[in-house]
């Protein structure tokens, strides 16, 4: 029996994104997939994904003191490290370009590492994991986050197999606060005006106030700004939910408004209809909800999709589009003859390669050039799909003179 | 120990006599405490070599290699980015170009070049001496003269020396002493000033071991292992297994077979810390370094061959004098000796050198034993001193080749992890 590891050490929504990964290596059905991540989240991954074995560490900041952080990671995590080592591991999947990610990568023979593998002290990033590196720079080409870890094998399981197809599961609405980066969420006052909207025309719904305990204030800020009639019957859960119960409430909803927030992925995970914002450094090409039948608002200037670190100097203009007067309207109707100017709406959908955002209202004029470079990926992974017009230009842009020289079998060449 | 303790990098040349020098200043600047990484060209020389055989215009070679060189020097640089040294201690021929050196110089990085070469033969040096902060020479005046009429601040006379982990008495089996011995033997590269020489001891029992000896009939039956490079490993059985080593300067010149001149050659100090007896030709230089009665020096082929004969009979004085040769030599001549004398004339000359960092212990408060009995043995076996502090063992560890071990692996990955949360 085969023994895979994938190590995920950043958060919440990147867990979930990596399922589509761990369904392939779930469905060769030869050998025991495992999961490596921080201990904060293995609660969740317990429940998202029961077939795994789990390996816990500390890796997150969680406001220990140095003496502590020493005893977790000398003690703690080098009891985890030792049982990793010793399962000697086919295939170590090591996703994160992190520092933290290159050194675990020490433990395991850099010939079975994909991805980001330690090669005698040296930092060494694969091939696909280079590429996207790369294309990291044409943001507006992109693939989805989901596609690009499961391309790591070449033998990924089929898109639509992922998460289950959006469909309503009750007649709650939920509202998702705000992520983990405010620039990229909707201010509540907006937010408030949308929740207001959607419950007029759900009248029999409850609406459900979702956040971490960080949140707390916003939900109960949130509330105060809705219209009383509405406040009987909205609940401020945010800071309230395990994960479980996070779990149980997303699945049992009719739609969950989000801005790119785990939450958002979490509802794509168990096929709940997704209304999902995107703005400023979130991206939909990039971290949409993955799966058939959910809707994306994105938000479209010159400027995006800018860098979350970078301070934006244009106050943060990606907004106007949601401040439109015809947004709301838009958002309920999804008639392209309102959409306003600065937002383009897609649908989710799944062709043979991965998540295929197709547009249905606004103009995208990057769409060509985005399937040009998806036809060019889905070849380079294998797919058997037409060459596209510019494969010289963008192999000229994806392969360094090295790929071609000293070529390494890096990425799973696994083929059924 | 900890308070002095330092980063060096050794940039190592890609080939030639300073290539030994500088793997044995790495062992001595370790076994002074200090923590010791070497940018190891050697590994480079092949695909430099690999770019004469194309057979292309002089200019292209020209170019090609120069890029080459370019390339080399910009991997030392990002070495020095990762490692942070103190100092970077280049030998003589290191690959590192004016351009980085400047690059260095800029960053506040503290550079030495330990020049180990006739400052006569090797005239190079006066287009990269200037960008040196510490220039340590074999020869004194009129070079250091010279060095500093080109700017050059920190001039230091560093003789050559011995390392005497390496260079020491060996118990050799008697097959080893039939190989490796006779009553006489010479054990270098064949200059004009040598083979002039040597000619006069064609029938004794003399054999001579080193490389480009090749055209010379009267000297070839002597010649041994066809004339192939002798290993360090090999030289120290030579050394060994003879009587009488011989031991004459080079020179280019044919005309004056003892030159008199002024640096004294490693093999001096090789010698005379494994305990052999050496005749060695009289050089300048020689008096602040040895006493009489610690060295049998000559100064013609006339004096040389009487003596020959003198000691080859006296076996009784010839041990005396390699004792006390090899005392003085054990005391005043070794790598580790040299590499302080740097170390403290670059605290002399450099203000506020080395930058002070702030070290975090190894051992926070209330540390658990059984961890700490864990982590000192981890010390031990990466041949570290007990007080190391943290970012030293990480290095260590960082040096490792193959898969690393838990504890290793969680020594850094803690490290990375304090870096992101900047919890130092």
């Amino acid at each position: 029996m085969k023994h895979y590891l994938v190590i995920q050490l950043a958060r919440f929504g990147d867990l979930i994104q990596t399922k589509r990964l761990i369904a392939t290596l779930v469905a060769r059905g030869d050998g025991h997939v495992h999961l490596c991540l921080d201990h904060s989240l293995a609660p969740l991954a317990s429940l998202v994904y029961p077939e795994l074995e789990l390996h816990s560490i500390a890796a997150h900041r969680t406001g220990v003191s140095r003496e502590q952080a020493y005893f977790a990671m000398l003690n703690g995590n080098r009891k985890t490290f030792a049982r990793l080592k010793a399962l000697k591991f086919d295939e170590v999947y090591n996703l994160n370009f992190s520092p933290l990610n290159f050194r675990i990568a020490a433990l395991f023979d850099p010939a079975t590492v994909r991805g980001h593998f330690w090669d005698n002290g040296q930092e060494v990033s694969s091939q696909w994991a280079r590429m996207a590196m790369q294309w990291s720079r044409w943001r507006k080409l992109s693939i989805n986050l989901v596609d690009f870890w499961a391309y790591y094998c070449r033998d990924a399981v089929a898109p639509e197999k992922v998460n289950p197809e959006a469909s309503p599961h009750g007649e709650n609405i939920g509202i998702v606060l705000s992520g983990r980066e405010s620039r990229r969420s909707i201010p509540l006052d907006l937010l408030a005006e949308y929740t207001t909207a959607i419950a007029r025309i759900n009248k029999s719904a409850k609406i459900l106030l979702l956040g971490s305990h960080t949140e707390q204030n916003a939900g109960k800020n949130m509330h105060r700004l809705l219209p009383s009639d509405l406040q009987n019957r909205t609940e401020n859960l945010a800071g309230k939910t395990n994960w479980a119960d996070l779990i149980e409430v997303v699945s049992s909803m009719k739609r969950i408004l989000s801005p790119d927030t785990g939450t958002m992925h979490l509802a794509a995970h168990l096929g709940t209809p997704v209304t999902a914002f995107f703005l400023s450094s979130a991206w939909c090409f990039e971290t949409g909800p993955y799966g058939n039948g959910h809707t994306i608002l994105q938000a479209t200037r010159n400027c995006l999709p800018c860098l979350e670190s970078d301070t934006c100097p244009h106050k943060t203009a990606c907004l106007e589009g949601f401040q439109a007067t015809d947004f709301i309207r838009f958002m309920i109707t999804e008639k392209s003859t309102v959409v306003p100017n600065g937002i383009n709406a897609y649908q989710t959908q799944t062709d043979e390669f991965g998540i295929n955002n197709r547009i249905f209202a606004g103009t995208d004029p990057d769409q060509a050039s985005r399937i040009e470079f998806r036809r060019f990926l889905a070849r380079h992974v294998g797919l058997n799909t037409p060459l596209s017009n510019n494969a010289h230009h963008l192999a000229i842009k994806m392969y360094r003179e090295k790929d071609w020289s000293v070529p390494r079998a890096e990425e799973s060449r696994h083929v059924l | 120990m900890l308070n002095n303790h330092l980063r060096i990098l050794v940039i190592l040349p890609m080939y030639g006599g300073s290539l030994p020098v500088g793997r044995f200043c790495i062992e001595a600047l370790t076994d002074l405490g200090h923590t010791v990484e070497s940018f190891e060209a050697p590994e480079f020389h092949h695909a430099y070599e690999a770019l004469k055989g194309l057979k292309v215009t002089g200019d292209r070679l020209e170019y090609l290699q120069n890029s080459f060189l370019q390339t080399l020097s910009q991997a030392v640089l990002a070495k020095v980015e990762t490692f942070e040294p103190d100092m970077v201690l280049s030998m003589a021929q290191a690959p590192l170009s004016h351009q980085a050196l400047k690059r260095l110089r800029k960053d506040n990085v503290t550079t030495a070049m330990w020049f180990v070469e006739d400052y006569r033969l090797f005239t190079y040096w006066k287009s990269f001496a200037p960008l040196y902060d510490i220039f340590a020479v074999i020869q004194k005046e009129p070079f250091l003269d010279e060095l500093k009429s080109l700017g050059v601040k920190n001039c230091l006379y560093l003789p050559l020396a011995a390392h005497p982990s390496f260079h020491k008495p060996l118990n050799l089996s008697s097959v080893e002493r039939r190989k490796f011995g006779s009553d006489i033997s010479f054990m270098g590269a064949g200059y004009a000033n040598r083979r002039v020489a040597f000619r006069k001891l064609v029938g004794h029992n003399f054999k001579i071991w080193g490389t480009e000896w090749d055209g010379d009939h009267v000297l070839e039956p002597l010649v041994q292992m066809q004339g192939k490079r002798v290993s360090s490993e090999e030289c120290v059985k030579i050394f060994n297994a003879t009587t009488v080593n011989l031991n004459l300067h080079s020179s280019i010149h044919s005309d004056k077979l003892v030159t008199g001149g002024d640096f004294i050659n490693p093999r001096t100090f090789e010698l005379c810390a494994c305990g052999a007896f050496q005749l060695v030709d009289k050089r300048t230089l020689m008096d602040e370094a040895f006493a009489d009665g610690e060295l049998a020096t000559f100064a013609s082929m006339d004096e040389l061959m009487a003596m020959i004969d003198d000691y080859l009979a006296n076996p009784k004085q010839r041990e005396q004098i390699a004792q006390r040769g090899q005392q003085r030599v054990l005391r005043e001549h070794t790598y580790a000796v040299r590499m302080q004398t740097l170390i403290d004339f670059t605290t002399e000359q450099i203000p506020d050198w080395p930058i002070k960092k702030e070290s975090k212990s190894l051992f926070p408060s209330h540390f658990p034993e059984k961890l700490k009995e864990d982590i000192n043995e981890l010390i031990h076996s990466l041949n570290l001193p007990e007080d190391v502090g943290f970012e030293d063992l990480v290095w260590a560890i960082r040096q490792q080749q193959g898969t690393l071990s838990d504890l290793e692996t969680a020594v850094l990955f803690l490290d990375e992890w304090q870096k992101i949360y900047k919890k130092k």
